[in-house]
């Protein structure tokens, strides 16, 4: 060949340039391998540990005797049989409203649909309690409405209360699933239902329906597991009527049964983890929608009244449901008795602002903010690790970072007291000392950044997935082809591309860590408050103004971060188009 | 190579550009050798290779092209060398050090994507530079280096640009200016030209070629375009369901290709039935058409094998002739098809039918459907080969 070899110009790099030799004995990609490492501890410590315990524990002969009296003792057979009517109940309820509220929103045409959309989404940032405190008010024994407008005296409490509330907190959940579904629906389909003659209704319950079947099976699921899971409601509005998760409640905290209170976890975990799994491995591979890809052009709004009245009127009625109890909430926390003694104060506000509950809002904030870097980054460093990365173990990985979300906190909290109240152990030596219970080291806080790291560690981590898959893999191996370990090129390039999956997983995560209880309960100590259990504790003794101030100051923090927080996205520093 | 035209990629010859170049010249380009190298996907013992087996020497400074159809194994054997894959056996040495250990970012390789691969939140002077920051050089350097890289890319406008606010070719560009300028030792590209329109691939494929010469880097190209491959390589290396089926210059390959497989992937080709009267090491006596003929063959031929007569499309001749009858030499025009610049017919023979390029239609008799011709061919273009069981 004439390998035209000119006079090498002086080469600038110098004969030092790394390039220029391979490095030996630098071999494989040592920051991969530290990364799985790390995240593999990370992830058995923080939801492994704490499920392998209470595995051991209700497997013992003392719990072992209480699983198997699950179907013999009729007691025990009675709060399994409320558990599943109410999650059946619920999830089929909620998944209805959901869907009402996705249909007005993506087909219908009206003014108000941002508004309708944010009343839709209020739910996921509002702690557990205020929307069962609202109802009580309103519609309990000597609410505001029953009571004072109707002159009924209603008994709220029970499984009657459990499912309105219930369905106004996790409608949302369904909401977000079936409005993206409807958006990725192809117009054509509704179009070629028309050209053959069909009309609206026709269309609806021929072609629509039918193709949304996978996401309305996936939402029952989904809202399955999250209403018998549900431990607040069940606390606050039960009653009579007990669920798994308030039974196991009882028997760790009013009982010290351990034993029991992980025989019930057992019992709860089963169903909620098999659902779940169904919902993400076999509903979610049916969905005929995502399959079809980009929908071309945008869907005809539907204006004909047959459908768009009686579809209007249910969602505006939801809406103002919704709007109703945080209103009550608001305004619950200025006067001294809502519906009994209306006079304005601010004596709740006083309370958990400079007062003794002062303490606990500091404290969640700041092990929230904590907790929501590391699960932000956390979920999308293993969405990168799944996607990218593992081979035969992305499954295994991935599924253990969704457990976080699959197990019921109530599960998630009992493990954390059983692994962590005491000193781990093994094979004789110490590992690390007691994190979670008043003995604990930093009296505790660790084991609830802890838990709001695995509560909230999923989302992020499902966002980061899907926004991984939409990117060529060749980017990340430019990064490499240019001398980027793996490391580097997940700082680097990976993560300022994923920055919308990422702004969303620190929402979430923040979000939920401010608002979860159920893993809570079991682990707070009197030197950690946390305001979801004071919030619990203040309702459980009937002081509901400071109930609702708390819950006003908790929305507000969460809003108020998620403002922040999109704001510091859009600065160009943190854009990171230039890093220097 | 100075008097090219200059493509749309250096408008004007500029002295700039041209120095710019030199200084991105490899002091060292790599000799890359593959021996028994083979990929298995998934399962070692019950996959499929992709790759079996193959050996191959390139030599330092040499622009060596995979091409193949699809699925025959050139990416996977790209990124072998390049580290993203690990071979399932055999060894790829750089400069004698066997390097299948090495990770893929400590390879003194740079490769061009055929999606260019550029960072999309990155400038294009943060693109080029972004290997160069990882080496940890002093920022003056750096801002030097890729200045001299994107000068010797005509690129220098661009240095502030997204990559999305660039055409194609300007991308691709980009994506060249960033492997070079780390100096790699080897240039490594996978089909780098098939997202462009076919004028601007054109003009990279020569773009490219002079570049590299004039850089002395050594350059392994993957395409499944022969018009890139002949018009770029030093040498071709033609695969098929993951072997090497020939490893040769251009001219080599289409004159003298190793199997039925070459010849007929790369141009294209009439293949007789002949009589084999006497097989010399040089040559061979072969009977068609009602002659006798002096033939070229493959080295592998030997008195007895199954072989076939390779003839191009152009090295056939027509004249007209006065028999109204196939046979022999006299064959029957079944349809000719004018492009301009050549006319190409379809020819009835007692040895087949044969496809005839005529270049250069109007200084040649032309014939029309129908027509009896004598049909013959020039006998040092013939090239005899063995037919392998499993060729078509
Ligand atoms: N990641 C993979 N997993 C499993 N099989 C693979 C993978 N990548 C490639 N293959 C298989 O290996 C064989 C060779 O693929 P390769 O990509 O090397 O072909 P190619 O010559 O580059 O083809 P093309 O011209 O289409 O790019 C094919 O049969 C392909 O299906
Ligand atoms: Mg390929």
């Amino acid at each position: 060949m004439t390998a035209t070899l000119l006079p090498a110009a002086a080469d600038p790099v110098g004969t030092s340039s790394p390039s220029s030799r391979p490095r030996r004995g630098s071999g494989r990609d040592i920051s991969l391998l530290v990364m799985v490492v790390v995240v593999a501890l990370l992830l058995s410590v923080i939801v492994g540990l704490p499920l392998v315990r209470i595995l051991t524990v209700a497997f013992s002969a003392e719990g072992w005797s209480i699983v198997s009296s699950m179907l013999s003792n009729p007691v025990n057979r009675g709060i399994l049989w409320n558990t599943v009517q109410l999650g059946v109940i619920v999830s089929l309820l909620g998944t209805a409203v959901g869907f009402v509220m996705a249909y007005a929103q993506v087909r219908l045409k009206f003014r108000g649909k941002r508004i309708l959309h944010l009343i839709s989404l209020m739910p996921i940032v509002s702690p557990p309690f205020a929307v069962a405190t609202a109802a009580i008010t309103l519609f309990g024994r000597n609410g505001m409405i029953s009571n004072g407008v109707f002159g009924q005296q209603i008994d709220i409490y029970g499984l009657k209360g459990l499912t309105f509330v219930l369905t106004l907190s996790f409608f949302p959940v369904a909401y977000m699933n079936l409005k993206g579904m409807l958006e990725s629906l192809d117009p054509s389909l509704d179009e070629a239902a028309a050209n053959l003659g069909a009309n609206k209704l026709k269309i609806f319950t021929s072609v629509t329906l039918p193709m949304l079947i996978p996401g309305i099976a996936g939402s029952v699921l989904l809202l399955f597991v999250e209403s018998i899971a549900d431990l607040a409601n069940p606390l606050v509005l039960g009653g009579d009527y007990t669920v798994l998760a308030s039974r196991a409640y009882l028997a760790v905290v009013g009982e010290y049964n351990v034993a029991g209170g992980a025989a019930y976890s057992l019992v709860l975990l089963l169903p909620a983890l098999s659902v779940f799994l169904i919902q993400r491995y076999w509903v979610s591979r049916k969905n005929v929608v995502s399959v079809t890809g980009k929908p071309a052009g945008s869907p005809e709004l539907i204006t004909a009244p047959a459908l768009r009245i009686p579809m209007l009127v249910m969602a505006v009625a939801v809406a103002s449901l919704v709007i109703l109890m945080y209103a009550t909430v608001v305004f619950g926390g200025f006067v001294k008795i809502f519906g009994v003694n209306n006079d304005f104060t601010l004596d709740h506000y006083r309370f958990v602002l400079a007062g003794i509950g002062s303490d606990a809002m500091f404290t969640t904030t700041l092990l929230a903010l904590i907790a929501t870097p590391i699960a932000g980054l956390l979920g999308m460093l293993i969405a990168w690790l799944v996607v990218r990365k593992l081979k035969r173990t992305s499954g295994l990985m991935d599924f253990v970072g969704m457990l976080g979300l699959a197990v019921p906190g109530t599960v998630i909290g009992i493990g954390y007291a059983i692994a962590f109240n005491t000193p781990t152990v093994f094979a004789g030596r110490q590992w690390f000392p007691a994190v979670a219970g008043g003995s604990a080291i930093l009296g505790g806080a660790m084991a609830i950044v802890m838990v709001f790291v695995a509560r909230s560690l999923p989302t992020g981590q499902r966002a980061g997935i899907s926004a991984l898959q939409q990117i060529n893999p060749a980017i990340d191996e430019a990064a490499t082809s240019l001398g980027a370990s793996s490391l580097t090129t997940f700082r680097t390039v990976t993560l300022p591309l994923i920055r919308p999956a990422l702004l969303a997983g620190l929402t979430y995560a923040f979000a939920r860590s401010m608002t979860t209880l159920s893993p809570i309960v079991f682990i707070t100590t009197p030197q950690t408050k946390i305001m979801t259990s004071q919030i619990l504790a203040e309702v459980d003794s009937g002081r509901f103004g400071n109930a609702f101030a708390y819950c006003a100051i908790l929305i507000v923090i969460v809003l108020s971060f998620i403002g922040l927080l999109n704001l510091a996205m859009l600065h160009p520093s943190i854009r990171g188009i230039q890093r220097r | 190579m100075t008097a090219t035209p200059e493509s749309a990629m250096t408008t004007q010859p500029d002295a700039r550009i041209e120095s710019a170049r030199d200084s991105l010249a490899t002091a060292t380009p790599g000799r890359v050798t593959l021996r028994d190298l083979r990929k298995i996907y998934g399962d070692d013992k019950t996959g499929t290779p992709a790759v079996k087996d193959i050996d191959l020497d390139i030599e330092p400074g040499e622009f060596i092209t995979l091409l193949g159809p699809s699925g025959c194994g050139k990416t996977t054997t790209l990124r072998m060398i390049a580290g993203f894959e690990t071979p399932t056996a055999g060894t790829i040495r750089l400069d004698d050090e066997v390097i299948n250990k090495v990770a893929p970012n400590k390879r003194p390789m740079a490769m061009v994507f055929q999606s260019y691969a550029l960072f999309p939140h990155m400038t294009v002077f943060d693109n080029v530079a972004y290997g160069l920051k990882l080496k940890k050089l002093p920022s003056a350097r750096v801002t030097e280096e890729v200045e001299t890289a994107l000068t010797s890319m005509n690129l220098g406008p661009y240095r502030d640009r997204a990559p999305h606010q660039m055409s194609g070719g300007q991308q691709q560009r980009v994506a060249l200016a960033r492997a070079l300028v780390m100096r790699p030792k080897v240039l490594l590209f996978d089909e780098p030209l098939s997202n462009l329109d076919a004028k601007l691939r054109v003009q990279m494929r020569g773009e490219i070629r002079r570049l590299q010469r004039r850089l002395g880097i050594t350059t392994i190209f993957v395409t499944h375009d022969q018009d890139e491959a002949m018009t770029m390589s030093d040498r071709i290396v033609v695969m098929n369901v993951g072997v090497i089926e020939q490893v040769d210059t251009p001219q080599e390959i289409y004159r003298h290709p190793a199997s039925v497989f070459v010849a007929d992937f790369i141009g294209r080709a009439n293949f007789l039935d002949v009589d084999v009267h006497e097989v010399r090491d040089d040559g061979a006596e072969v009977g068609v058409l009602g002659k006798r003929w002096s033939v070229g063959k493959h080295p592998a031929v030997a008195a007895g094998d199954v072989v076939t007569l390779m003839v191009r499309p152009e090295s056939v001749r027509l004249s007209a002739t006065d028999s109204r009858e196939v046979g022999g030499s006299v064959g029957r025009v079944l349809s000719s098809m004018f492009y301009g610049e050549a006319i190409e017919y379809d020819i009835e023979t007692e040895a087949g039918n044969l496809v005839v390029s005529v270049a250069d239609p109007h200084a040649h008799e032309t014939f029309t459907q129908g027509d009896f011709l004598d049909v013959g061919f020039e006998e040092g273009r013939a090239w005899l080969m063995p037919v392998a069981a499993d060729t078509p």
